[in-house]
């Protein structure tokens, strides 16, 4: 009995975890210490910014500085919703970037697939390790061989379009060309570089899978759809998901420089548009108040469809 | 594995990778071959596959003019510089928030990963840039990005997956977390962080936008302003004046600039994409 009872005494008992905050930052000041640089770094460059952007309800006078700046309400806002520029920006970017969506999504996986099914190593390690060349190029190099590939005195493009007898077309200034250059572009530049996840995807399947369907008598194509692109479609669905959460975060750099006047009417987007008021008119408020406007709009976005997601996730088999 | 004897489908299919090929090489092709050609060949558009009446003047006229060796040397300064600051900031970052009970972990985790959905945005940026007086010097270039949340996320995500073993006897064996971090963690990790090594040297070395809104100085420029001065600004002005023909740079000198650029990203081509491909598996087992 009496043993018993020594045993019940929490002697040995460690601490309980609970320590107060004071105990846990002086158990942890080393960890706090490492930690420091990189807080203020997001202090001042990431929330810095943040606080900056009450620019966005002043007129911002570089001489007196955010905070003695004059406070103007909602000037800069009602001046952007009555702006006709407002309903062609919103459009305009919206456009491009579900365009941008839908054509640069499918070439990735169907790059994957047909690429699995080349028999020769060698060949096929040839041109996967090729297909994300461009991703190395700089967004000027690239924009810089499209403006080159369709010029219309001697870019190949149009040299192709001639050689078929037709006019030649000047792509660079027609509108109704801008978001096909951009987006195919695109498609060039990022397509290997978007197969990666999905050419691991492939071969993580069970090889065993394969030679089942090809006991049954599957040909190839039969095992591409119903098993390949099966397999995969987990993979496709998380990235369309983050994909379609980013459709107003266009790549504007590339914008920046494939746009001119001349196609300012579908190619000017928010951002294109805020680096022209802020940098070269250098309406910085005006500026600040149509990026907050996109930051919002994108939030928004990216919170619709990740509420989408998680509805149909519960829902469907994954 | 058994032989098979090459259906239709194959065929269709190889042609199909072999254009693919075609199409993501020809560019480069394109560009060294006209880099190469005498500029006769060129006016008279007489280059597709390969260069016509072979010379390095342009590449020689790189190295006379007053600009390209001065922009080259400022992208090196301002990647090595960049990507030093980058990666050890990320890796030191990283490690206290891998630890599982670090006080107010939470917070910290929270504050960062803010971010990467919302951002004060570019003019809110500029100025906070301005106000701390960086206009014009190296440090606008290397310290408004000096970590990247994703690179941060990914190595924190390493950090996590290495084994608890490792950090308990070192505890014991008195380390101090300094000693941990630089002696047993970091080394630990070099696979991964060489992969987001590489990833802050290609955004630095390609970056275009940043200098261009936070540099003013023409002594200061990277190659990549250069480039788009050269390559993007002349062009644009050729083609809206429809199709008339009054380069201000030769097309020669405009392309083995573009050589010149990529030369050292192909030259580690080979080494550095093993690291890129894991880089971006990496990222995708957080997703």
């Amino acid at each position: 009995m009496a043993s018993l009872k020594i045993d019940k005494k929490p002697v040995a008992v460690p601490q309980p975890k609970k320590l107060s905050l004071m105990k846990k930052v002086k158990r942890d000041w080393q960890l706090l210490l490492i930690l420091l640089p990189g807080l203020i770094f997001y202090i001042i460059f990431r929330y810095g910014p943040m606080y900056g952007m009450v620019i966005a309800f002043k007129d911002y006078n570089v001489y007196k500085g955010i905070i003695n700046s004059p406070w103007v309400g909602l000037k800069h806002f009602r001046n952007f919703f009555t702006d006709p520029a407002f309903i062609k920006l919103f459009r305009n970017t919206f456009m491009l970037g579900i365009y941008n969506l839908f054509f640069t999504f499918p070439f990735p996986i169907l790059f994957a697939i047909l690429l699995n099914e080349i028999r020769n190593i060698k060949f096929k390690k040839a041109v996967q390790t090729a297909s994300y060349l461009p991703s190395f190029l700089s967004i000027v190099i690239i924009s810089s061989m499209v403006i080159d590939f369709l010029s219309p005195s001697n870019g190949i493009i149009n040299n192709i379009i001639a050689f078929l007898g037709m006019e030649k077309i000047y792509f660079m200034i027609r509108p109704e060309w801008f978001r096909t250059v951009y987006v195919a572009s695109e498609v060039w530049a990022r397509m290997g570089f978007d197969a990666i996840l999905f050419i691991a995807a492939i071969t993580g399947i069970d090889q065993a899978l394969y030679e089942a369907a090809e006991l049954d008598g599957c040909g190839r194509l039969k095992k591409m759809w119903y098993i390949t692109i099966p397999s995969i479609l987990p993979t496709i669905a998380t990235l369309f998901i983050l994909k379609s959460g980013s459709v107003f975060r266009i790549g504007f750099e590339k914008v920046l420089l494939l746009y001119n006047p001349a196609t300012y009417e579908v190619a000017d987007i928010f951002a294109t548009y805020v680096y022209r008021k802020g940098f070269e008119d250098m309406n910085y408020s005006y500026a600040a108040a149509v990026g907050l406007f996109e930051s919002i709009v994108a939030l928004t976005m990216l919170l619709i469809t990740n509420a989408i997601s998680k509805k149909l996730s519960e829902q469907s088999i994954w | 594995m058994k032989k098979k004897k090459w259906t239709l489908f194959d065929y269709v299919n190889t042609l199909i990778m072999l254009l693919v090929l075609l199409i993501t090489l020809y560019p480069f092709i394109y560009v060294v071959s006209v880099s190469l050609s005498d500029s006769s060949y060129i006016l008279q558009n007489k280059i597709t596959f390969y260069p016509r009446g072979i010379n390095l003047k342009a590449y020689k006229m790189i190295f006379e003019s007053p600009k390209i060796p001065k922009a080259y040397l400022n992208t090196i300064i301002y990647t090595v510089v960049g990507t030093t600051i980058n990666v050890f900031l990320t890796a030191i970052t990283a490690y206290p928030l891998a630890k599982k009970d670090l006080v107010g972990k939470k917070i910290w985790m929270t504050m960062i990963i803010i971010t990467m959905f919302f951002s004060g945005g570019i003019i809110p940026s500029f100025i906070i840039v301005q106000r701390l007086g960086m206009i014009d010097t190296i440090w606008a270039i290397v310290i408004p990005n000096a970590i990247w949340t994703y690179e941060l996320i990914i190595t924190k995500s390493f950090y996590e997956s290495l084994p608890n073993s490792l950090y308990e006897s070192a505890v014991i064996d008195g380390a101090s977390e300094f000693r941990i971090l630089f002696q047993i963690f970091i080394p630990l990790s070099k696979a991964s962080l060489a992969s987001i090594t590489l990833f802050y040297v290609m955004g630095h070395w390609n970056s275009f936008f940043i200098p261009m809104i936070y540099l003013n100085d023409m002594k200061k420029y990277p190659l990549q302003i250069i480039l788009r001065d050269m390559l993007i600004f002349d062009t644009a002005r050729r083609s809206e004046s429809l199709g008339e023909y009054a380069a201000l740079t030769p097309e020669a000198l405009k392309n083995a600039t573009i050589v010149v650029s990529i030369l050292p990203i192909l030259a580690l081509y080979p080494f550095m994409q093993k690291y890129f491909v894991k880089g971006v598996m990496l990222g995708s087992i957080k997703g």
